[in-house]
């Protein structure tokens, strides 16, 4: 048995020897007598102090120290530790859009999981899998969320710590396709504060980029429509699909002409743009207000615009956020829709300025261009990326993790209610002395009947 | 436990065979009454000449001296000092506060001994004698000249455990009635302030009253170690004696001694200190009894 917060234990310990320490020392009042002419006395208190050889009221004492023991030792929180193990290994499984393969996740996962193993399940955001791991190694389905491998090892880290108790080694394996919309900036980072190397276990084929692949880019508005003017700047960055840009609210594009462009190239991705109309998904904002910037992917805009449509929360509801306000409000989004996606933007297009011209709108409309995320989450990651996730050197030790904290006791609950038994029981016992007490230094008022005709004034 | 007559006389035997021979005399002229040991105020026609006087219209014939009248040719009435009895009552006080200290109940049974030796010392004397126990249940004897009288009140004593608070200005009352002697033998703890105003009034009126204040040594001088004492007729007065109230204490209760010395003897009322242990009750009676030898002892 082990004791997660040890202080307590030490601090109650201290508590219960200064209580035992107290129960030598008596303050009590003298010894009682009867004298008549008590009355002569001025009224004071006498209490007297003084050490004794043997500590008084033993049952009060013991259900003190009972007491501040088991408060205690349930603050100490008391775990039972298992028997040690060489290895335990905290195993990820990447249930996210990326992850498509389920039979290959599952019949990986089972592979590397053991009892007494860490199961972490992620996707956008990752949880620890504490109670029936069997349970959810049978249900493992991939969802329609963006996974994220950094989310993932953080909460590794955090099993890691729970494991370090039951084996020498810690070992991660992390079984995913290695999508590259996984990885982020801060993945690297995070990956590193795992002291070894991990398992990766790759599952699903590896797409190809289609952002190699040179795309077309449509755009179904008028002659003065600004946006007309970035096209041509555009449509050299765009890669792998068709894209058609819808501006106007009675022109549409329809499937003859996606297809018929579109057929040879990929399917044709309709990005819902309006120049006045509302945009789909969108709702009339309730007053119209201007923002200094959007951005979309890591492309940004530093311009004045004057929103009139917002996303409420339920149009995002399957869908994804591809640009956002600068003050963090959706500026874009994209929805799955068959096997392909359409886009609705809310950005509006000022014919007045340079702002269509300008290099950083380009590259904001070119990524707004992009391939759908059902096509890009089953692009792999750079090898050499993937190679940095896998790190080098010996499994990570015991010792490189934090002891966990956060860990229940079992036995903790139980030895709180002894503990507030054992300060009620105190309670009852100390009443009880002091009414023997009181009864014993009392004078018995009987033997001394008192008329109301003799009273002794002092 | 059932105390007998033989009990009582056996345990009082020694005090009355030490105070066989004494007489009590009065402290001053008593009224007239039936021929006795003391000092009438009256002159009547006894056997002990004192003086002549010329016969008076109204006189009582009888009383002419013939022989002188015949030498004299003048009528001359032969005078004498009358001897009359003096009634004495003892009271004693049988409360809570005088079966002190609980060990050997020193108090109650000092002033139990001097009750009776009074008695015995009075019937001696040729007085009539009466006794009351002022306790939860007050006991009274009256005034009476025979020798069984001592032995009642020996019964009544050994009988009489002192318990409760009874008020002893009332029994006080009551026996005065019947006296012209009164005797109260108590530690004066409790209606002391009534009392000296009964005892008062009755000294106004012509009869001799002596206090006799009864005091355990512990009660002078109280033991040293902390203590919280308890009065033991009421319950409600605590105090602990320490060090720090001791001294107090003891300043206290000299005060009152004095001023209860000092009021007794300011009524005419005789007043007598008896401490536990630093006088036998023989010393202590014969002290009582010595002519003209009662008055205000300075207390200690």
């Amino acid at each position: 048995m082990t004791f997660l917060a040890p202080w307590y234990l030490f601090a109650s310990l201290a508590v219960a020897a200064a209580i035992v320490a107290l129960h030598f020392i008596v303050v009590r009042q003298p010894r009682a007598g009867i004298l008549p002419t008590a009355r002569f006395i001025p009224e004071s208190q006498a209490k007297s102090v003084a050490a004794s050889s043997r500590p008084t009221d033993i049952a009060v004492l013991l259900l003190r120290v009972l007491t501040i023991l088991a408060a205690g030792a349930a603050l100490a929180k008391p775990v039972l530790t298992p028997p040690r193990r060489p290895t335990a290994r905290v195993v990820l499984a990447d249930v996210s859009r990326s992850a498509r393969d389920t039979a290959a996740l599952s019949d990986s996962v089972r592979a590397f999981y053991r009892d007494g193993d860490a199961l972490v399940v992620f996707d956008s955001a990752a949880r620890l899998v504490d109670a029936n791991p069997g349970d959810t190694l049978g249900a493992l389905r991939p969802t329609t969320r963006r996974g994220n491998l950094g989310a993932a090892l953080i909460v590794a880290l955090r099993a890691g710590s729970g494991l370090r108790d039951r084996a020498d080694s810690l070992e991660l394996v992390i079984v995913s396709p290695f999508a590259r919309e996984e990885l982020d900036a801060a993945t690297d980072s995070i990956r590193s504060l795992w002291p070894g190397r991990a398992r990766l276990v790759p599952i699903g084929t590896a797409t190809v980029d289609t952002g190699t692949m040179l795309g077309a880019l449509e755009i179904n508005a008028t002659a003065s429509d600004p946006l007309a003017v970035t096209m041509p700047m555009a449509r050299h960055a765009v890669r792998g699909n068709v894209i058609i840009l819808r501006r106007g609210t009675g022109a549409s594009v329809t499937s003859a002409s996606a297809g018929a462009n579109g057929s040879a190239r990929g399917a044709a991705i309709a990005v819902d743009w309006p120049a006045s109309a509302r945009p789909r998904f969108a709702v009339q904002r309730a007053r119209s207000d201007t923002v200094g910037g959007v951005m979309v992917a890591d492309r940004g805009v530093i311009a004045p615009f004057v929103r009139q449509w917002s996303y409420p929360p339920d149009s995002l509801r399957g869908g994804e956020v591809i640009g956002r306000w600068y003050d963090g409000e959706p500026a874009a989004i994209e929805k799955p829709e068959g096997s392909s996606c359409v886009r609705s933007v809310a950005i509006p297009v000022t014919p007045i300025g340079d702002l269509v011209v300008r290099s950083d709108w380009v590259r904001l409309v070119a990524e707004l261009a992009r391939p759908c995320a059902a096509v890009t989450s089953l692009v792999r990651a750079d090898p050499s990326d993937i190679a940095k996730l896998a790190g080098s050197g010996r499994l990570a030790s015991r010792d490189a993790f934090q002891p966990a904290t956060n860990t229940r006791s079992p036995l903790a609950p139980w030895l709180f209610a002894l503990a507030i038994a054992a300060a009620v029981a105190e309670l009852f016992v100390r009443r009880g002395g002091k009414a023997e007490r009181a009864e014993s230094e009392s004078i018995p008022a009987s033997p001394f009947p008192r008329p109301a005709s003799r009273v002794k004034t002092a | 436990m059932t105390v007998g007559p033989s009990d009582a006389q056996d345990e009082y035997a020694p005090l009355l065979d030490a105070v066989r021979g004494i007489r009590w005399p009065s402290r001053g002229v008593v009224r007239g009454g039936m021929p006795g040991a003391h000092t009438s105020r009256l002159r009547g026609i006894s056997a002990e000449f004192t003086e002549y006087r010329p016969y008076r219209q109204g006189d009582d014939l009888r009383r002419v001296d013939w022989k002188l009248f015949a030498r004299s040719d003048r009528a001359y009435i032969r005078l004498s000092n009358d001897r009359a009895i003096l009634p004495t009552m003892i009271v004693l006080d049988a409360s809570a506060s005088m079966a002190f200290p609980e060990a050997t109940k020193g108090k109650w049974k000092l002033a139990a001994q001097i009750g009776v030796a009074l008695a015995a010392v009075a019937r001696n004397s040729g007085d009539p004698v009466g006794f009351v126990v002022a306790g939860e249940e007050p006991l009274m004897i009256a005034p009476r000249m025979r020798l069984t009288v001592l032995h009642e009140i020996m019964r009544a004593v050994s009988v009489t455990r002192p318990n409760g608070g009874m008020a002893l200005a009332p029994s006080v009352s009551i026996a005065a009635q019947n006296a012209a002697r009164l005797v109260v033998i108590s530690d004066l703890l409790g209606d002391e302030e009534d009392l000296l105003s009964v005892a008062g009034r009755w000294v106004a009126a012509g009869h001799e009253v002596l206090a006799v204040h009864v005091i355990a040594r512990e009660e002078i001088d109280p033991p040293r170690e902390s203590v919280t004492v308890t009065d033991p007729e009421v319950a409600s007065i605590r105090r602990a004696l320490t060090s720090e109230t001791r001294a107090a204490y003891i300043e206290a209760f000299g005060s009152w001694r004095e001023r209860i010395a000092h009021d007794f003897s300011d009524a005419g009322v005789g007043y007598v200190t008896a401490v536990v242990g630093d006088e036998t009750a023989e010393h202590l009676v014969r002290r009582i009894t010595a002519p003209r030898g009662v008055g205000v002892a300075v207390p200690q």
